[in-house]
């Protein structure tokens, strides 16, 4: 049975047209699909060929197409093996539909996307901040945000001490810090 | 990365020296009670990263910590030692200042790990702060990623050794320029950060109150800070209602 579900599935793929289908092994099929068919792609992989599985949504921001690529890997458990549905939607309102009527666990990976690149899902149940709770920057996976700049702006380092590896070296172990000593910022605090 | 530069701060006081008294009994009793208080720590380790790893080992017979005289403590009310084990991220670092201004005086704070002393390997991630002594005075760091059990125990000595002799009295600093902590604190958390202690009021209770414990931030604390009120008791189980 499980055969005949994966040849069936096969010739299906095959025939749709306006999808690319390439076998990575036995076990991986990506197939690469407009934004629109996306969902009904998922509705036939849940409904008819028993990949019931949704394992993660993942999303890839390519900055110089301006889009964003969303990779949804569905799992059969009959077949054993892995489909990526692999979709691209522009990335100026970044606007996507989702999929939770199909998969419910997407409610969780759409909310992680939406708080770290900013895509909004319509139609997801929760769009509020998941991890990020005590964040209020620019989403920070998007490849414009500087994560190097905001930090320097945000933190800063300590100063490089030969002494501490001496003093290491010599006793193996702990660096006694003296406040007074530490008591210096690089940018000033009172400025800002 | 960009050039360091070190700004002191105007009205700096003078780094202090452990005090003797000039009764010669009563020194005695103090070193007495130091050695007493060096021979008997109790640890709150805030286990944040990767480095709680190696507290197990340094716990437990195999390089057992209790021959020291350190044990594990699991309220900060109790605690003298804050162990701080590995990256602090931003919101972490909320709860490790609420925890470290819980803890009765003296207290002493430890950090482990690379990433505390620099951030570590997360040097540029936006969500990890990178000198842990920005926001609360560090006594010891154990560098290293992560450090052996013989370095957190040879660090721990080192801090039995200082408090010893009287020389671990950071915790004091925090009272003295508390200014200078809120500061960076309110930087990373934004002008409405408060936390439930009154730390001002504690400085004047330990006689710590100094002439930088009050500044510009604490100017803006003032402004932006809420009295504090008992929560409200609320039993929201209607079967218990009813039978009230």
């Amino acid at each position: 049975m499980t055969k005949d579900l994966s040849t069936w599935l096969d010739t299906l793929l095959d025939e749709l047209q306006g999808i690319e289908v390439r076998r990575k092994s036995s076990r991986r099929i990506r197939v690469d699909v407009q934004p629109d068919a996306l969902p009904a792609l998922l509705e036939l992989l849940r409904g008819r060929a028993s990949y019931v599985h949704l394992s993660a949504i993942s999303c890839v921001d390519w900055i110089e197409e301006n889009e964003f690529e969303l990779v949804y890997h569905v799992w059969s458990y009959e077949i054993g093996s892995l489909v990526s549905a692999h979709t691209r939607i522009a990335r100026d309102p970044g606007v996507y539909i989702s999929v939770y009527d199909i998969y419910t666990p997407a409610a969780f990976f759409e909310r992680d996307i939406h708080e770290m690149f900013g895509v909004f899902f319509e139609g997801s149940p929760d769009m509020s901040k998941f991890i990020l709770t005590e964040w209020d920057g620019p989403p920070p996976m998007r490849k414009d945000f500087d994560s190097e700049a905001w930090v320097n702006a945000h933190f800063d380092f300590q100063d490089y001490q030969p002494d501490w590896l001496k003093e290491i070296e010599a006793k193996g172990g702990g660096v006694a810090v003296r406040p007074d000593e530490q008591r210096f910022s690089r940018r000033d605090v009172d400025a800002s | 990365m960009t050039e360091l530069i070190k700004t002191p701060r105007t009205g700096e006081t003078l780094p202090v020296k452990a005090g003797k008294r000039t009764n010669p009994l009563a020194n005695v009793f103090d070193e007495l009670v130091r050695f007493a208080q060096s021979r008997s720590l109790f640890m709150l380790h805030y286990c944040t990263g990767c480095g709680a790893i190696e507290l197990p080992p340094s716990m437990t017979s195999r390089f057992d910590m209790e021959r020291l005289g350190i044990q594990p403590m699991v309220s900060p009310r109790q605690a003298d030692i804050l162990l701080v084990t590995g990256y602090v991220s931003v919101k972490t670092l909320k709860r490790i200042i609420l925890t470290y201004e819980q803890m009765g005086s003296p207290k002493y704070v430890i950090g482990i790990c690379s990433c505390t002393v620099n951030g570590g390997m997360y040097w540029q991630s936006y969500a990890t702060a990178k000198k842990l002594n920005d926001y609360m005075p560090v006594d010891i760091y154990i560098a290293g990623c992560m450090p052996r059990p013989e370095a957190v125990i040879a660090g721990l000595r080192e801090l039995m050794e200082n408090i010893r002799q009287g020389k671990a009295d950071s915790w004091k600093d925090y009272y003295r320029h508390y200014d200078h902590y809120l500061g960076h604190q309110q930087r990373l958390f934004g002008e409405t950060w408060q936390t439930p202690t009154d730390v001002i009021a504690e400085a004047r209770h330990y006689g710590l109150f100094g002439p930088d414990t009050l500044g510009t931030h604490t100017a803006l604390l003032e402004q932006h800070q809420r009295p504090l009120e008992a929560l409200e008791m609320k039993v929201d189980i209607p079967e218990l209602m009813a039978r009230r």
